[in-house]
């Protein structure tokens, strides 16, 4: 699948000129990118956005929903928003060397979209029902770990579906402690196989 | 091709018949199971084989090398289901086109933003024990500021679906939520382009038959008949709340063991 949409892209392009990353102080959604741009060393310029400039133009023209993060790539002139989809960008054109990616299809299909239902979650709620959902969401990758006795989601490698997780668990493990101050140890004892 | 071999496990929802629409857009053959949430099926072990999370819509098909592959999450199901079968672009776009990746954006917009604000707004409107205003007014006003975006991309660019003028994945993903706008709480009558593009996709024959599996499609009637909207929500309510009950219990014993 990769071979197809590089051919298309062409090859594989190499990022010369730095993409823009727009993003915002709170919120972990940017940071799954800027975690991506890193890790692929691809040189960037975050830009960080007031809210009060989200909802209107010139922002509102690269994403219609107002919302961060979003990218502009020089390299190929294209603008994107959803960090989901911007991350599926960035993997099928820089990724060249798989370093972050599966290229074969059942591992790909092991990968299995994580992030589609971890970013479906609304941390930022003070409703205790979330909180239940949160737990039932970590037990579901906890098991999956454990069942599958390897150190990552989808093998022995670090691919971007783990990668994805990890500016949500910091809103849980550190301040702003979103789960309570002791909710890293109840997730140490509890889920050991995603602690680590 | 013909080495495909799909099994989706579904129920009528609006996560469930985005895949049924996609396979009768793609007129690709399969077969289906209901999966019953009031026997709990969704949580036995056979199942959460195939995913994990214990949630549908999820398939399994014959890979290319011959095994049993699964896919779960509506949004995997439909890349998976374009990627593999899709190959003269009936409803996606080439890999690496400006139309694939707007087609992508708007996909995660659902996935990450539409589904998730209205199905709150469904639980707040209709499955909660108690009237929680905060709640409601949260995810109603959430929901209606989404839909904007949609109408707003719409009306602006003078267009019948949402990307490159044809009815693709994204629009497929769209329908069954905003085709059941009332159940969250919100007027379409207030979102008239939108409006007119659920209209549009309901037209499609693909659209119809894909909207009555496993069961029959009933939301629209049943928005127009408010006893037997009341009906539905309680009966709905009951499990959704043992559900909740459930899973508070297990976090519970969780907690106890620290």
């Amino acid at each position: 699948m990769t071979s197809l949409l590089q051919k298309v892209i062409g090859g594989g392009v190499k990022a010369e000129k730095p993409i823009k990353l727009y993003g915002h102080a709170g919120g972990p959604n940017p940071w799954k990118v800027a975690v991506i741009l890193r890790e692929l060393d691809i040189p960037y310029d975050m830009e960080i956005m007031d809210f009060g400039d989200l909802k209107k133009e010139p922002f509102e023209s690269i994403n219609p929903n107002g919302r961060v993060p979003a990218i502009e790539d020089p390299n190929t002139g294209y603008k994107l928003w959803e960090s989901g989809a911007i991350i599926d960008y960035l993997i099928e054109t820089y990724d060249t060397t798989n370093s972050l990616f599966y290229t074969s299809g059942a591992e790909r299909g092991q990968r299995a979209w994580f992030v589609l239902y971890h970013s479906e979650k609304d941390l930022t709620s003070a409703l205790d029902q979330y909180g239940g959902e949160v737990k039932r969401t970590i037990g579901v990758i906890d098991r999956h770990l454990k069942k599958i006795g390897q150190p990552y989601l989808c093998g022995e490698k670090i691919s971007y579906a783990d990668l994805m997780f990890m500016p949500w668990h910091w809103l849980v493990l550190y301040p702003p402690h979103v789960m309570g101050e002791g909710f890293p140890k109840e997730w140490e004892s509890e889920f050991s196989e995603a602690w680590r | 091709m013909g080495d495909s071999d799909i099994h989706l496990y579904t129920t009528s929802t609006p996560n469930g018949i985005k895949i049924s629409i996609t396979l009768e857009e793609l007129g690709l053959p399969y077969q289906t199971t209901k999966i019953e949430f009031s026997k709990n099926t969704q949580k036995e072990p056979w199942f959460l084989e195939i995913n994990p999370n214990g949630r549908i819509p999820a398939i399994t098909d014959k890979f290319t090398d011959g095994k049993t592959i699964r896919v779960f999450e509506s949004g995997a199901i439909m890349q998976y289901l374009v990627a593999r079968y899709d190959k003269d672009h009936k409803i996606s776009f080439p890999p690496g086109s400006r139309d694939f990746i707007e087609m992508t954006s708007w996909l995660f917009f659902m996935n990450a933003g539409v589904g998730p604000m209205q199905g709150q707004s469904n639980h707040f409107t209709r499955y909660a024990p108690e009237q929680i205003e905060y709640g409601i007014n949260r995810y109603q006003t959430e929901t209606r500021r989404l839909y904007g975006v949609l109408e707003k991309h719409l009306s602006d660019n003078k267009v019948d679906y949402l990307v490159g003028n044809k009815c693709t994945i994204a629009d497929i993903a769209h329908w069954g939520w905003i085709s059941a706008a009332g159940w969250a709480g919100v007027n379409i009558d207030d979102f008239p382009a939108l409006k007119a593009w659920e209209e549009r996709m309901w037209s499609r024959p693909a659209v119809q038959k894909g909207a009555n599996v496993p069961d029959p499609y009933k939301m629209k009637e049943l928005l127009q008949d408010k006893e037997r909207m009341e009906k539905h929500a309680a009966q709905s309510r009951a499990w959704v709340q043992q559900g909740m009950k459930e899973d508070a219990e297990k976090n519970q014993a969780r907690s106890a063991k620290v």
